[in-house]
């Protein structure tokens, strides 16, 4: 993509609504960092929206912009019928408890003098919600639903846990105040693949007993296949290709999302891996300096002198599946790794 | 200290060449002497590695795969360091040489690169330099030379307008790049062995591609043996001649590589594949998972130290320790006394699903992640 536009919006009432995202950041004189351009999409009630791309593509700012960490450059950012970016401090704060977020790194976010159960109980206090007991039956709710025993656990403090186990804490941490949004930034990327799994099949769990709604933030397409109603594949602070998961991975149709596809090892001797450069050569260009029309295009075996010129738009290739690339993929895998037989898992 | 190895100026250090694997490892064990007790990192493992071939080596966290990669090595703290068994190389036994004899073997014989290219770098040192540094020092060429041979490395490593970049220090380069520079340096002195420590785990997905397609590459052109230590069983299924399985300090599977995902024996590499998401199964589905976490080093289990977790688990397993065995496949041994696949090991597995038991009647390990 890298392109704009907004066809990939839906009508109807969605939880967040997010459009024309733009965060910028100083870089010393007259120099900009293009963090997120021009970015749209929505997540419906109880959805889940996978945002993926590599480092630097964005994602981490798109999700803290929706938090309003930092406020926007520009853009709408209207969460269950408020526009976020008009409200004042005080209200924007009064909004936060129905939007909670869990970081990349268990151990560091949490602070590690305190117990667990202080940790996870602040939240409460903070809002001054409910009296004792009933703070109490709240702390021991969301322990047993992340699978921690508060009585065992309760007292100890974050280095004496593993990292799978302060991740669950974070999360228990994060429902206290019965959110309605949660947003996860690569919430498994420093786990085990053991661990991570677990920490996969907690989030599904807790989406389903809360009815939360999330956006989930990482780099691992397979983590994002796995979790994500809808997923949104960015580059360089561009929208690329936007589809529901499964769609997405049996037709991708944006360079850059077969590119992404292709660089994934599979767990499966019988696919040979890609060599001579076949998955994606070179790396991402720099933000404050990026390339003009298409974002990807300097890294794009499809690109044109059109791509150069003229920035594409997002426009609809199949129902609910939007793409924004001049010359998409028709045909499915055009290059990358070569299957030699199907996964025979 | 560092006395100069009078050394041919061209080529690199003829070694012996001896008949063999290249590198033997029989019964090494490395043991760290702390406050809690003596911690098991590594635990009585054996493999030989070819000349041009490569062995990966996976587990989790803590199963002791960098402790193997570093035991092999010798780079290991000076003190509360236990370590027996042997390290052969090329005919020489590495755990019997000093540590100024083994600088003339780190990076002219073996080559290492590590996870995190930003601390294996000097950060106040031009890349350049931290080329040229040990192809000077081991193999005394001059200067010119050696910057004639460090712009040919990062060439072949694929980086981009090689003579600027010698000027450049680490922090001017991406992650990539700098992994990139690690390699050049690890592999500028023409080592005949490449151990390989996660060496892509901090990189993007599609940098992690053309870092593993250029270590294939150059130990294609140099026949080079390698070992690669990795947590992702994806990273290694194509990119390996053979596969060790390491779960608490001891290779609890080794095969071919393809025998392993085809055929394998052990309820653990089992466990750990089934935990990956994979891009074929639709989306929200439930990942099996290996329930508990790995044993304390400290504290291990007696008997099968991978029971508390395993779903095929008996009482056997609780009580003596499976020996390495052999299945059909030459090359392919195992730790289990009912392995996957065959009528004990579907029995085991049927019966704990019968009574709805996790092991042995062990106590159930928390749901701890």
């Amino acid at each position: 993509m890298a392109g704009s536009g907004t066809a990939q919006l839906r009508t109807g009432d969605a939880l967040l609504r997010v459009e024309h995202l733009v965060v910028n950041f100083h870089a010393g004189p007259r120099q900009r960092v293009h963090a997120v351009s021009d970015v749209s999409f929505d997540v419906l009630e109880g959805e889940t929206l996978g945002l993926v791309g590599e480092s630097g593509c964005g994602k981490s700012t798109t999700g803290r912009a929706v938090m309003q960490l930092p406020r926007p450059t520009s853009g709408s950012v209207r969460f269950a019928g408020q526009e976020l970016t008009a409200l004042k401090r005080g209200a924007l704060r009064e909004t936060r408890p129905q939007m909670q977020m869990i970081f990349q790194d268990p151990i560091s976010s949490l602070n590690p003098r305190r117990r667990v159960v202080d940790i996870v109980a602040e939240p409460l206090a903070i809002w001054g919600r409910g009296g004792g007991a009933e703070r109490d039956a709240k702390v021991r709710e969301v322990f047993d639903a992340v699978g921690l025993d508060v009585d065992a656990a309760g007292d100890r403090r974050p280095y004496q846990f593993s990292g799978g186990q302060c991740q669950r804490i974070s999360i228990a941490r994060s429902l206290m105040l019965d959110p309605r949004l949660l947003i996860c930034d690569e919430p498994v990327s420093a786990l085990d693949v053991s661990v991570q799994a677990q920490i996969l099949n907690l989030l599904a769990d807790t989406k389903k007993r809360y009815g939360l709604t999330m956006i989930f933030i990482a780099h691992d397409l397979a983590v994002v296949k796995n979790v994500s109603d809808r997923v949104a594949v960015m580059y360089l602070g561009k929208l690329c290709e936007v589809a529901g998961a499964d769609d997405l991975y049996e037709h991708p149709t944006h360079p850059y999302t077969n590119a992404l596809l292709a660089s994934i090892p599979e767990p499966d001797p019988q696919v040979r891996p890609s060599t001579n450069g076949a998955g994606l050569a070179g790396e991402i260009p720099s933000p404050v300096s990026p390339p003009s029309g298409c974002r990807f295009r300097t890294r794009c075996p499809r690109a044109q002198d059109r791509c150069a010129a003229e920035e594409p738009q997002m426009r609809q290739m199949r129902p609910d599946h939007f793409v924004a690339c001049h010359f998409p993929v028709e045909s499915p895998v055009s290059f990358g790794a070569t299957r030699s037989t199907a996964s025979n898992q | 200290m560092r006395a100069r190895r009078d050394r041919q100026t061209t080529g690199y250090p003829a070694a012996p060449e001896t008949s063999g694997p290249l590198l033997e490892v029989a019964d090494l064990t490395t043991h760290f002497r702390t406050g809690r007790g003596m911690v098991r990192a590594v635990d009585g493992v054996s493999f030989s590695l070819d000349r041009g071939r490569t062995l990966g080596v996976v587990g989790e966290s803590g199963s002791g795969k960098t402790v193997l990669s570093r035991s092999i090595m010798g780079l290991l703290p000076r003190t509360n360091v236990v370590r027996s068994g042997e390290v052969r190389f090329a005919g020489r036994e590495l755990t019997a040489l000093t540590e100024a004899e083994l600088r003339d073997i780190w990076g002219v014989e073996i080559g290492m690169v590590f996870q995190d290219p930003m601390t294996s770098l000097n950060p106040v040192m031009r890349v350049g330099r931290q080329i040229t540094e040990s192809l000077r020092h081991h193999l005394g060429v001059d200067r010119a030379e050696g910057r004639r041979r460090a712009v040919a490395l990062l060439d072949s490593v694929g980086i981009p307008e090689p003579e600027q970049r010698l000027g450049d220090f680490p922090h001017q380069l991406s992650g990539g790049m700098r992994q990139r520079v690690t390699i050049a340096v690890a592999l500028a002195c023409g080592p005949r062995l490449l151990m390989a420590d996660e060496p892509t785990t901090a990189l993007d997905v599609t940098v992690q591609a053309q870092i593993l397609d250029l270590l294939a590459r150059q130990q294609r052109e140099r026949y080079m043996a390698m070992v690669l230590v990795t947590h992702d069983l994806g990273v290694v299924a194509g990119r390996t001649d053979e596969i060790a399985v390491m779960y608490a300090g001891k290779i609890v599977e080794k095969a071919p590589t393809r025998t392993l995902f085809s055929d394998m024996k052990m309820p653990y590499t089992e466990a750990l594949l089934k935990s990956i998401p994979k891009l074929a199964d639709p989306s929200h589905t439930t990942l099996s998972v290996i329930p508990g976490r790995p044993p304390d080093l400290v504290n291990l289990p007696t008997g099968c130290r991978f029971y508390p977790r395993c779903p095929y688990a008996q009482q056997r397993c609780r009580d003596e320790e499976p020996p390495l065995q052999e299945a059909t496949t030459p090359g392919h041994v195992y730790r289990c006394w009912f392995p996957v696949g065959t009528p004990e090991g579907r029995d085991a597995l049927d019966r704990n699903r019968r009574e709805g038991r996790l092991d042995a009647g062990a106590p159930v390990a928390p749901a701890g992640a």
